[in-house]
């Protein structure tokens, strides 16, 4: 429920508009984002040098709620109604493909090659934002998940599922008061990104021919891996009921080994004052084989609005290629900790001084990836939730849950 | 024939007020229940009575009508056998004690939900502590009971403040004469008391079993609906599907569905309201 108070507080701090009249000969462009967190002056000063660089255009910018179910219910109807009253807007990564199926963004592939991009930006990031080889959207900056743990209790990261049970249970034993192994069980989108970590990390895939495809054996190894974590002890019950910030509280309270993730946790843990600050690591999700784990890609994506005039749009374009350059990303990252989508960045002498933190994220960047890449995700994403909570409640066996699942997703995808 | 004609003059604004906020909303949600109407595909047809037919087998939504029902009927019998004693209780105390009660009332849902599930939290709840062998929202079984606690405790005051309204419109002298005819105090409460808070007590169910139907935000805030649906309700199903999903048609399904069972529980009520004793 982070998203609950943050949405709050976005509202709270509404947004804020310059609603100067277009000189002659300018074009008004509006961007719709949603706030970052922190100091809003490096943010503006990077938006006032774009006022600087195209004198013909007048920006104005308007700030979304932070939550992310609230930020589409907005979109959702004001695009479907064909709003036009705004040009650039920020979409979760979720959502690319769907919009880009209502034909509610605009066709980028003239200014944005998909070729270009692959070679610019992190290839899966590239693929959220990609629809039968059409791009929609531009990436702007990234999320993954990623495992935490106690340096001071574990000598190094474990890389498999048994080292991470093997290792905890020995920190276990060490301290009866510590809980081994946090992720997000509460049904939620948050669910999701654990249980799509899981099914990759136990070699499976989402994917089949296009299509959804849940009801798999690795799918049903990973469901019992996550539920059996939960009967073993290894993590404890209150992860059913948990999300992001239940789990990082309960973690930089120094209560638990390993926690699963987003980067932001490290801002959070390292903060003075953090009872486990400088005794934190982070490195890749563990897998069955040992391979770094593929964390579940987030973050948010530029797009264009379908229903902007050419001359707007045109404009709205020169902006999306403003805000997703390379020092955009660099000024995202160090005023706002924010993981770069584009390759270079991370080795950008800026980035390595500033922001090591991020330097260092780079392997788990590139190993992200998307939830499935289909614009029937979001309409099954709920039902999904609901059976897979289901197994990790023990309510259902992984096998039932996930051919329960994925009967909805065939009804959804197939419709009779 | 003037005075019906200045009547019907001045009642037209609210009329024509409740005709734009709410029949004409609900006749379009109605209509709308009729179509396959699904945003990101730009699909709207007329398929009839089809969604109606899948409600009738949609686990789901029988689900979520059994949660819906049992968290109405627990939450309310629960809130009126604790509202009655407050009511007395306030009748009796002045200002500062009232004024004391009414605070759960009159925090935010939201906030308080959020509140609770703090509370509940199996890590550090305070409810954790004080029973640690049960698992407040993460098991399907007690997680619907949490909700109802959360809302008992909301909405009682409420449910007294009503009572505590019929209790001061009993007069005195009813209770005098149950006095010089000898009746005790259990006699007096029974005889005279229930019988005359008959009115209020039906109002309090009324109004409370409307808005229990309709539960969103307390079980939104706490569990989202989770785990595996198991407090689920018919707002949170509709709400689901209609926002997330973006199915339009079935979720106004849902939402006429919801209307129906809400419209009959009114009339049900309004009956025995409206039946002279």
């Amino acid at each position: 429920m982070r998203a609950l108070s943050v949405c709050l507080i976005a509202f709270a701090s509404c947004s804020r508009t310059s609603r100067d009249a277009p000189a002659t000969g300018q074009v008004t462009v509006v961007l719709k984002h949603q706030p970052l967190w922190g100091d809003a002056a490096p943010f503006h000063a990077f938006l006032d040098r774009f006022r600087r660089e195209n004198p013909d255009v007048l920006l104005r910018t308007e700030t979304l709620p932070n939550a992310s179910d609230v930020a589409r219910e907005m979109f959702l109807t004001a695009l479907e109604g064909a709003a036009d009253d705004f040009d650039v807007f920020a979409i979760d990564v979720v959502w690319a493909p769907e919009f880009a199926r209502a034909g509610w963004l605009a066709d980028l592939s003239a200014s944005f090659p998909p070729a270009r991009l692959r070679a610019e930006f992190l290839p899966h990031a590239v693929e959220a934002v990609t629809l039968d080889g059409r791009v929609y959207a531009v990436p702007w900056f990234l999320d993954v998940g990623l495992l935490f743990y106690r340096a001071d209790l574990v000598r190094r990261a474990p890389k498999t599922y048994d080292e991470l049970r093997e290792v905890a249970r020995a920190a276990m034993a060490r301290n009866p008061r510590l809980a081994g192994f946090l992720w997000q069980g509460r049904q939620y989108e948050g669910l999701n990104c654990n249980v799509f970590e899981a099914i990759r990390g136990h070699g499976g895939e989402l994917l089949r021919n296009g299509r959804i495809a849940l009801d798999s054996p690795e799918a049903r190894a990973a469901l019992q891996w996550m539920r059996d974590a939960i009967v073993s002890g290894l993590s404890p019950r209150s992860v059913v009921s948990s999300g992001e910030e239940e789990t990082r509280r309960a973690f930089q309270d120094g209560r638990a080994v390993f926690l699963r993730n987003w980067p932001y946790v490290w801002a959070e843990v390292q903060a003075p004052g953090s009872p486990v600050r400088g005794k934190v690591g982070f490195a890749p999700l563990p897998s069955v084989t040992g391979a770094p784990g593929p964390g579940t890609l987030g973050g948010w994506q530029l797009a264009v609005n379908a229903h902007s005039p050419p001359a707007r749009r045109h404009a709205a374009e020169r902006l999306v290629a403003f805000l997703t350059s390379h020092d955009a990303a660099v000024d995202l990252a160090l005023h706002y900790s924010r993981i770069p989508a584009r390759r270079a960045v991370y080795d950008d002498a800026r980035i390595r001084q500033g922001a090591p933190f991020i330097a260092a994220l780079l392997p788990i960047a590139l190993a992200a990836r998307p939830r499935p890449v289909t614009p029937y995700y979001a309409l099954a994403s709920d039902s999904i939730q609901g059976e897979l909570s289901a197994a990790i409640a023990g309510l259902r066996s992984p096998a039932e849950a996930l051919s329960r699942a994925q009967r909805i997703v065939d009804h959804l995808e197939n419709p009779r | 024939m003037k005075p019906q004609r200045q009547g019907a003059l001045m009642a037209a604004p609210a009329a024509a007020v409740l005709a734009g906020v709410a029949v004409v909303p609900v006749l379009a949600a109605a209509w709308l229940s009729l179509h396959r109407s699904i945003v990101i595909f730009h699909e709207q047809r007329f398929i009839g009575l089809a969604n109606f037919r899948f409600l009738l087998q949609d686990a789901r939504f029988w689900s979520a009508l059994g949660h819906t029902a049992y968290f109405t009927a627990v939450a309310i019998a629960v809130e009126l056998l604790l509202g009655l004693p407050v009511a007395l209780l306030l009748h009796r105390g002045r200002g500062l004690l009232r004024a004391a009660v009414l605070l759960p009332w009159a925090i935010p849902t939201a906030v308080s939900a959020r509140m609770w599930a703090w509370l509940f939290n199996a890590d550090y709840g305070l409810l954790h502590r004080l029973a640690p062998g049960i698992d407040w929202l993460g098991s399907p079984s007690t997680a619907l009971h949490a909700a109802i606690l959360v809302d008992v405790w909301k909405t009682t005051p409420f449910v007294a403040l009503i009572l505590l309204a019929g209790l001061q419109t009993i007069p005195d002298d009813v209770y005098e004469a149950a006095s010089i005819d000898g009746a005790g105090r259990a006699r007096t409460f029974v005889s005279v008391t229930l019988p005359l808070l008959r009115p209020a007590i039906l109002v309090a169910l009324l109004f409370r079993s409307l808005d229990a139907f309709r539960v969103f935000d307390a079980i939104y805030v706490l569990t989202e609906g989770g785990p595996a649906n198991a407090t689920e309700t018919l707002s949170i199903y509709a709400y689901k599907t209609l926002m997330r999903s973006g199915d339009f048609g079935y979720g106004s399904t849902l939402s006429v569905a919801t209307f129906a069972c809400v419209l009959v529980i009114g009339l049900v009520f309004v009956r025995v309201l409206g039946r002279p004793r």
